[in-house]
């Protein structure tokens, strides 16, 4: 269902105000999302003065500052800071991306971060995407054949070439929370994290399912809410385009 | 058990980009254009009641407000067809780099106004 409107227990409030302690002259204000589940309060957003003199370049470097110098209880997922495990995606002014792989510098004015859009929140910038994931395994992301071989099960040049630009997918969902249809349907349709997951083995030379795969996608709800807003390829921050390997998947069974 | 945990801000926070831009307007306008069309054919079926009720509708569409609305409608029009095209690459699998969607999401933008222009003149001459 459509919701424009926050329920009346997720509207955030005006939070903490954390003043700067270390006298720096380069201030940068930072406000960030925050609820607490043990509380019965409302989210709020609470800013804090961070001194950028001392801070190294990216948004999460940021947050670790504040966790680290201001306020210990903050919580947020990360792991390897490169861009590569996707946990510490989230929305920053915004946009969704990686706190480890965007710059401050690139962000105007004060930074907002909020969690990833339209989820039911843990605590702070974690959001809850239990149902991403079983999504996810809906698709049975991984290889069908009935080869049993000892050897390899060799591809060539030009089928390996298919799957660029899809198997580099690291599931941070920063695509799939920044899609309206999914906000809007999230429980039905796949949003653009799975399917681009489902295309990548749908298109895979050494996959035999690839009838059933397409079939069990073409679905009205589960694929065809996907209207090319493209919010999706806008934020990808490896820079891959789920958008268009929906449009593929389409134009498969369009074709078929 | 319900889960009462809050929902993190979407729409309200969200950045607009012209890609969805383009895609709400391509909404609005199709659902405009759904009104219209129903409203062009009550017009022309009023021919059937004679003369007169063809000239109040003609009469409300030579006044300035009329004008506006004949405006209006020519810009709904010309939206929804230019973005339509842009659709139908789209379905082909054309036009899905971030740049590309860019510049053609701009040209249904901004060239809906030329052409909503050049509708209405054409319209005057030809009529």
């Amino acid at each position: 269902m459509v919701q424009l409107n926050l329920p009346a227990n997720s509207k955030v409030e005006k939070g903490q105000y954390y003043k700067d302690k270390t006298g720096s002259k380069n201030i940068r204000k930072v406000n960030v999302y925050r609820w607490d589940p043990s509380t019965n309060e409302n989210p709020r957003l609470d800013t804090y003065e961070v001194d950028m003199d001392n801070c190294s370049s990216k948004v999460l470097d940021i947050l670790n500052k504040i966790k680290n110098e201001i306020d210990p209880s903050i919580a947020y997922r990360r792991s390897c800071a490169h861009g590569v495990c996707g946990s510490c995606a989230m929305n920053m002014n915004g946009k969704n991306g990686l706190a480890c792989t965007k710059s401050h510098s690139e962000l105007n004015g004060d930074i907002d971060i909020y969690p990833l859009p339209h989820l039911k929140v843990l605590k702070d910038l974690i959001g809850d995407l239990s149902t991403l994931y079983k999504q996810y395994e809906s698709v049975e992301p991984w290889l069908k054949t009935s080869k049993v071989n000892d050897k390899e099960n060799i591809q060539t040049k030009e089928d390996r070439a298919k799957l660029d630009g899809l198997y580099e997918c690291i599931m941070c969902a920063c695509c799939s929370t920044s899609c309206p249809s999914y906000w809007w349907n999230g429980e039905k349709y796949l949003g653009p994290a799975v399917l681009l997951q489902a295309y990548r083995w749908i298109i895979d030379s050494r996959d035999e399912d690839r009838k059933e795969r397409l079939k069990k996608v073409a679905d009205e709800l589960k694929l065809y809410r996907c209207h090319t807003i493209l919010n999706c390829t806008n934020a990808c921050p490896k820079g891959l385009n789920p958008a268009k390997a929906i449009a593929e998947i389409k134009k498969m069974l369009a074709t078929a | 058990m319900e889960n009462k945990n809050p929902i993190s801000p979407h729409i309200q926070i969200y950045n607009w980009h012209i890609s969805s831009l383009v895609s709400i307007s391509h909404r609005i306008t199709g659902i405009i254009n759904f009104f219209t069309i129903t409203l062009i054919g009550i017009w022309i079926a009023s021919l059937l009641l004679g003369e007169q009720s063809y000239q109040n509708i003609n009469l409300f569409l030579s006044s300035f407000l009329g004008k506006f609305f004949c405006l209006g409608i020519i810009w709904s029009f010309s939206f929804q067809m230019l973005s339509e095209i842009r659709h139908l690459f789209m379905d082909l699998g054309y036009g899905f780099e971030q740049k590309t969607t860019k510049i053609t999401g701009l040209i249904v933008l901004i060239g809906s106004f030329p052409l909503t222009i050049i509708t209405f003149i054409i319209g005057r001459v030809l009529i």
